[in-house]
């Protein structure tokens, strides 16, 4: 379960201050499919990074799986990243001098696990994803949709209790999007909580609660589907 | 992360900027390069000078008179001084420069010394064919001579020439001996001169006193010893008075007496001041080519600050990118230090033809040169390193 409490996030812009997030409240459960949308600047990628563990919030705790990350060190947080989140970045960030096989072995060369492991879990992730057979394929040498299942394959390899997506679509056509949207319920069908960030209020309605923010502020809540957890 | 891994990183990010890396490698290749060649050069020319002048014996001391009085000493007062106070053997020496003949067959610029018989034993001279120079030869002014290897060839085509005539300053002499080959050095060659009694050197050359003469101690220990009673020997024959210093050292403007112990160590010091030296300004360009690899990893850390986020953001720990950077920039420098010493190996053998010297690699300037590109690597490569490592991983995602 992640809980977030008062969360509020300012970035100083010269004389202003702008409220990147201000007082957000969110609870998800696990196993649960949330999506956040809202209109470019509205703070997404803001609390993305926070839920990730990759940036802090000025003010509030948050509380993932039972553990308080407010105050976790550096190196406490790159495990707490490495273990229990999976990444899918809006641009792929996927490393171009490694191949797609590489690019999924990372996480888990992070983890210390050996090398003939490493290569079978990451091969098993590339099938999940449909790409047994671009193993050997640099990130150059892919098209974007085959691009963003690599990132979703380095994403799951680690089997990850949440996994963040940050506009998986966004740089995709419809039909290459719709194959990640599959994917992604695949995963939460296995048990992963999954938060997709979107401004596309469709695309939104694919998860089983949406949360919208505007101006950093949370102004509406859906409900398309019960899930299982909830 | 391993360190295999960290150094699989490494070679990879090495492959992907070859021309980069290569150029980086060449700083510290030029400074282990030229650290090997001068450090060598600076040692093979110490070595040089002290083998020569142990080939004389490290326990010989050679003795020269100066003075132009009239006073003087003979051949057999000297010899007296055999035998005690440390002295093993003693010889008187003339020496001169002359053409030999035989028949048609000239030597021309060949060697001629005249000694007494107990030269062979401070030279340490060995024969191939016959005999050396006698005692009889001295009693009588015999023109008896021993020759060395290259005069023997010269005239006669053959080292095995006993009994065969030469000409000497218009003088015939028999040679009874031939003496074994000592193998050639630049500048002087030992196996091109001529044996001659004293007593006869000194009717040819006409000149009656002693100007030179060579001692053997019985050991090391007893050169000051040896050393002391010859100039109390010379004093009193020559008349003069001589100070000695603090340090053992005998000054008279009449004589002088030659220490091979205190020349070896003269050179040896004198050489190794030269080497540290030559080392030293070679190792300031071994510090250029490790700032080179500092301004290179700092290039690549803010090109692949994105791809440090991305490895941060997936789990990467501050030590993992440390690592990988130091492994970076260690490889490239211990890469270097080694192509440095591959490079620097080939020189010397090469120079060391050109120069006809020995020029050897020894085994603490390997050392010394891997040590010192690994420690330029660590040392240089640190300040990158714990920049990228210290990147804030939501800020280096932004990066691009
Ligand atoms: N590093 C930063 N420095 C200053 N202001 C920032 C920084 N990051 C974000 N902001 C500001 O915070 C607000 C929210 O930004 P955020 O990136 O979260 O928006 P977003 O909802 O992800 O937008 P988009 O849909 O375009 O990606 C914006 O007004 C932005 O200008
Ligand atoms: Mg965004």
């Amino acid at each position: 379960m992640l809980v977030l409490n008062n969360i509020k996030k300012r970035y100083a812009m010269g004389e202003e201050t702008v409220n990147a997030l201000d007082d957000v409240s969110i609870t998800i459960q696990d196993k649960e499919f949330v999506s956040i949308v809202g209109p470019s600047g509205s703070g997404k990628s803001t609390l993305m990074n926070i839920v990730g563990c990759l940036d802090s919030a000025d003010e509030g705790t948050y509380i993932l799986f039972g553990t308080d990350v407010t105050h976790l060190s550096d190196r406490q947080l790159s495990e707490v990243r490495n273990k229990k989140i999976g990444f899918i970045f809006q641009g792929f960030n996927l490393l171009s001098k490694l191949t797609a096989l590489e690019n999924v072995e990372l996480p888990l060369i992070y983890q210390g696990i050996s090398a003939n492991e490493r290569k079978e879990k990451a091969i098993e992730a590339l099938k999940k994803v449909g790409l047994e057979g671009r193993v050997k394929h640099r990130p150059t040498e892919l098209s974007g949709g085959q691009q963003q299942r690599v990132a979703i394959a380095r994403a799951l390899v680690t089997n990850p209790s949440l996994i963040l997506a940050d506009e998986p679509t966004g740089n995709l056509d419809s039909k290459s999007g719709k194959e990640i949207i599959a994917l992604l319920h695949e995963l939460n069908d296995n048990g992963n909580t999954i938060m997709l960030i979107t401004h596309d209020m469709s695309l939104a309605k694919e998860a089983q609660r949406s949360i919208e923010i505007r101006d950093g502020k949370i102004v509406n809540e859906n409900i398309y589907r019960a899930g299982d957890a909830i | 992360m391993t360190f295999f891994q960290g150094l699989k990183m490494a070679l990879l990010s090495i492959k992907y900027n070859k021309m980069r890396s290569i150029l980086t490698m060449l700083g510290i290749i030029i400074g282990v390069l030229s650290v090997i060649v001068l450090v060598s050069i600076g040692q093979g020319a110490g070595d040089q000078v002290t083998s020569r002048i142990k080939a004389l014996g490290s326990n010989t001391l050679t003795v020269t008179i100066t003075s132009n009085s009239s006073k003087s000493f003979t051949a057999s007062e000297l010899m007296e001084l055999a035998g005690s106070n440390g002295i093993e053997n003693i010889s008187p020496s003339l020496s001169s420069s002359v053409t030999t003949k035989s028949g048609s067959q000239t030597d021309e610029d060949t060697k001629i010394i005249g000694i007494y018989p107990s030269y062979e034993s401070i030279a340490g001279d060995t024969l191939d064919y016959g005999r050396y120079i006698t005692d009889v030869d001295i009693e009588y002014k015999l023109t008896n001579a021993v020759v060395g290897v290259d005069v023997a060839t010269n005239l006669f085509g053959t080292t095995d020439c006993i009994g065969e005539t030469i000409t000497i300053e218009n003088k015939q002499f028999t040679i009874v001996g031939v003496l074994t080959s000592t193998g050639t050095s630049s500048t002087s060659n030992d196996d091109e001169r001529i044996i001659i009694p004293f007593s006869t050197a000194q009717r040819i050359f006409l000149q009656s006193s002693i100007k030179s003469f060579y001692v053997s101690t019985t050991s090391e220990d007893t050169i000051t010893q040896a050393e002391n009673k010859i100039s109390s020997f010379l004093d009193d024959k020559l008349g003069v008075t001589s100070t000695v210093s603090s340090d053992g050292t005998t000054t008279n403007s009449s004589y002088k007496i030659y220490n091979q112990n205190e020349l070896i160590e003269t050179v040896a010091s004198t050489t190794s001041t030269l080497t540290a030296m030559l080392g030293g300004i070679a190792g300031i360009s071994l510090l250029v080519g490790g700032i080179g690899i500092m301004n290179i990893m700092l290039v690549s850390v803010s090109e692949r600050t994105k791809e440090i986020g991305i490895r941060k953001a997936i789990g990467a720990k501050r030590k993992d990118i440390l690592l990988q950077f130091l492994i970076e920039s260690i490889v490239i420098s211990l890469s270097g230090g080694v192509i440095g010493l591959l490079l620097g190996y080939i020189c010397t053998i090469i120079l060391s033809n050109v120069l006809s010297m020995t020029l050897a690699i020894s085994g603490g300037l390997v050392l010394l040169a891997i040590g010192f590109s690994v420690a330029v690597g660590v040392v240089f490569g640190l300040y990158p390193a714990n920049t990228a490592s210290k990147l804030r991983p939501i800020e280096a995602l932004r990066h691009d």
